[in-house]
């Protein structure tokens, strides 16, 4: 069939390459963290194992020179933030994929000025918001300016996944529910909802990862409370140590929690999806 | 007579409802879009027209003022400080996106082409995912124990034998600066391309083999060109957050690379609010070009 076992291989050693290129700043954060402390600095040759700077980002360290990172209001800060952005966007995005459903006059334009949000610099849109916010004596707030523009940042991505969601939709179920008298909000959660669940559940995870590490946009809007992301860049103007890196493992191991939720959600509708279109039939049968 | 006094009720009756369906559905959708549309005029189009407006006022030491005036515009095109900032960021911009494309490709069609099997298909593209669960500051910070005089890069070049002296360029230069970009923003190129490779029919690949085209013809003539509209989306991502970028530069520069986006954030600091503007659209408007080119090249609306 395929006579492209050299090129397989090539490309297949390419990738395995990259993915060391992907994977090799992560894996030597992952060894610094480990670093001796407090003395110790994120750098090499490890002076000796410790899990001094996991207790260090975990408050439970002895005092020493170097300052704790402000773990526990930036993280709920920043948690918060994404929680609330990932509401909105995910329902801004729904329902202007859902006017979408058909097309309409002017929809060119207000698809465009939708897609706007993700494709403007995030440090353009701080920029200009800062500019607002001093001319018309706006306070600037991580839940006020600078939750305005996360939401500027994720509805385009909500707003992409619902129309691909969409698109994929078949309208002839909801039509079907509407002829036979079932009311629109009942046909939405019946039927709708379910089938645009995974969409859901996608945009949400969009927006939520966008918003929880954004930095540029909220670097002039956030005001005086650091969000989380705001805090990490306060240290590179000083002297890093492997705490942040420790900090960095931590929180990639949180991740894999949310993605593993994430996935196991995800496998449970569509199993659900498919039960259910299987009863159908049966009872049509 | 009957029959059609009663028939004759209900077609009128079906055919109102039909066109007041129709405008039902109008105004359905004018309340649909409403809060999104407001919501970006609010806090998109208005803050961008604020940049450009603030752009033409009077910059005193600690403020600006209404005046208008385009000495900031003077400045800025007449400072060599500027003007170099301005094509360092371009030259940066096309070395980045050169990189991700010529590192990204051959991952993609790997992916995307090579790889017969769903699953492993998805642990892969979940495997180049992963580290995005990282916060991106660290993980800009951690290139500067791989890359330092006594990073990882020199020691294992070394324990290779390759090198005999660490190389020195590595860490606070240029280099380091594309080498933390490319990494960062390499995946952005290889997931649209990978999408659109494994959206190819294979009886297309299968019908120009038994025509007899070369594994070459087939790529160049068909795999390429249907790979176009994810190369266009992925140049997209990566233009936006490269040219947009500060933080990388001054973590792996030692801030001695400055892009258009330092020179913002600087502004902004000493609160030269109408120097910051004439930047900031500058980089707009070389954003607007680059943008304007790709989706020539793909209708983002129809790749869905």
């Amino acid at each position: 069939m395929y006579h492209l076992n050299g090129l397989r291989w090539t490309l297949g050693i390419f990738t395995a390459l990259f993915l060391v290129f992907l994977y090799g700043p992560f894996v030597v954060m992952t060894i610094l963290s480990f670093q001796q402390g407090p003395e110790g600095g994120p750098q090499f040759p490890i002076i000796e194992w410790s899990t001094f700077w996991y207790q260090h980002v975990l408050s439970i360290a002895e005092p020493s020179r170097v300052a704790p990172l402000p773990i526990g209001e930036a993280l709920i800060r920043s948690l918060t933030l994404a929680f609330a952005t990932m509401v909105v966007s995910t329902l801004l995005g729904t329902l202007s994929a859902q006017a979408f459903r058909q097309n309409f006059k002017g929809s060119g334009v207000v698809f465009y000025l939708i897609v706007l949000g993700m494709m403007v610099p995030g440090v353009l849109l701080g920029l200009g918001m800062a500019l607002v916010a001093d001319q018309f004596d706006i306070a600037r707030t991580w839940w006020g300016t600078a939750f305005v523009l996360h939401v500027v940042y994720t509805f385009p991505f909500s707003f992409l996944v619902m129309l691909a969601i969409f698109n994929r939709f078949d309208k002839s179920l909801e039509e079907a529910s509407w002829m036979l008298g079932v009311d629109p909000v009942k046909t939405f959660r019946k039927i709708t909802f379910p089938m645009i669940f995974p969409g859901v559940l996608s945009s949400m995870l969009f927006a939520f990862t966008l918003s929880y590490d954004e930095f540029p946009r909220t670097l002039f809007t956030g005001g005086s409370e650091a969000t989380m992301p705001i805090a990490i860049y306060g240290t590179f103007a000083v002297e890093i140590h492997p705490n942040l890196f420790a900090f960095g493992v931590l929180t990639t191991l949180a991740s894999f929690a949310l993605l593993t939720i994430y996935g196991v959600l995800m496998a449970l509708s569509v199993r659900r999806a498919k039960i259910q279109s299987s009863g159908l039939q049966e009872e049509i049968a | 007579m009957t029959d059609i006094n009663v028939s004759n009720p209900t077609e009128i009756k079906s055919g109102t409802q039909g066109s007041s369906l129709k405008a039902k559905i109008d105004k359905g959708r004018y309340f649909l879009l409403a809060p999104g549309v407001l919501w970006m005029v609010l806090f998109l189009i208005i803050p961008l027209a604020m940049m450009v407006y603030v752009s033409f006022w009077t910059q005193t030491t600690f403020a600006v003022n209404s005046t208008l005036t385009t000495k900031s515009w003077v400045t800025f095109f007449s400072s060599e400080t500027y003007m170099n900032a301005l094509f360092r960021t371009g030259r940066l911009w096309l070395t980045v996106l050169a990189l991700t494309f010529i590192i990204g490709y051959p991952v993609a069609l790997y992916v995307g082409q090579l790889i017969r099997s769903e699953t492993l298909r998805t642990i892969l593209l979940v495997t180049c995912v992963i580290p995005f669960w990282t916060s991106f500051l660290i993980r800009v910070l951690a290139w500067r124990p791989m890359l330092g005089k006594e990073g990882a890069v020199n020691i294992v070049l070394q324990k290779l034998g390759i090198i005999n002296t660490p190389i020195e360029v590595l860490l606070f230069t240029e280099v380091s600066v594309v080498i933390g970009l490319v990494q960062i923003y390499v995946v952005f190129m290889v997931g649209p391309i990978a999408f659109m490779l494994g959206r190819i029919d294979h009886n297309l690949i299968e019908a120009a083999r038994d025509l007899g085209a070369s594994t070459w013809t087939i790529f160049r003539k068909i795999i390429f060109p249907l790979s176009l509209p994810g190369v266009a989306v992925g140049a997209i991502f990566v233009s936006v957050m490269v040219l947009g970028e500060f933080a990388t530069p001054a973590a792996l520069s030692g801030r001695k690379v400055n892009l258009l986006g330092n020179i913002i954030v600087t502004q902004v600091g000493s609160l030269k609010w109408a120097f910051a503007a004439v930047v900031g659209v500058v980089l707009t408007v070389v954003m607007a070009l680059v943008i304007t080119a790709l989706l020539r090249v793909v209708n983002l609306r129809k790749e869905l």
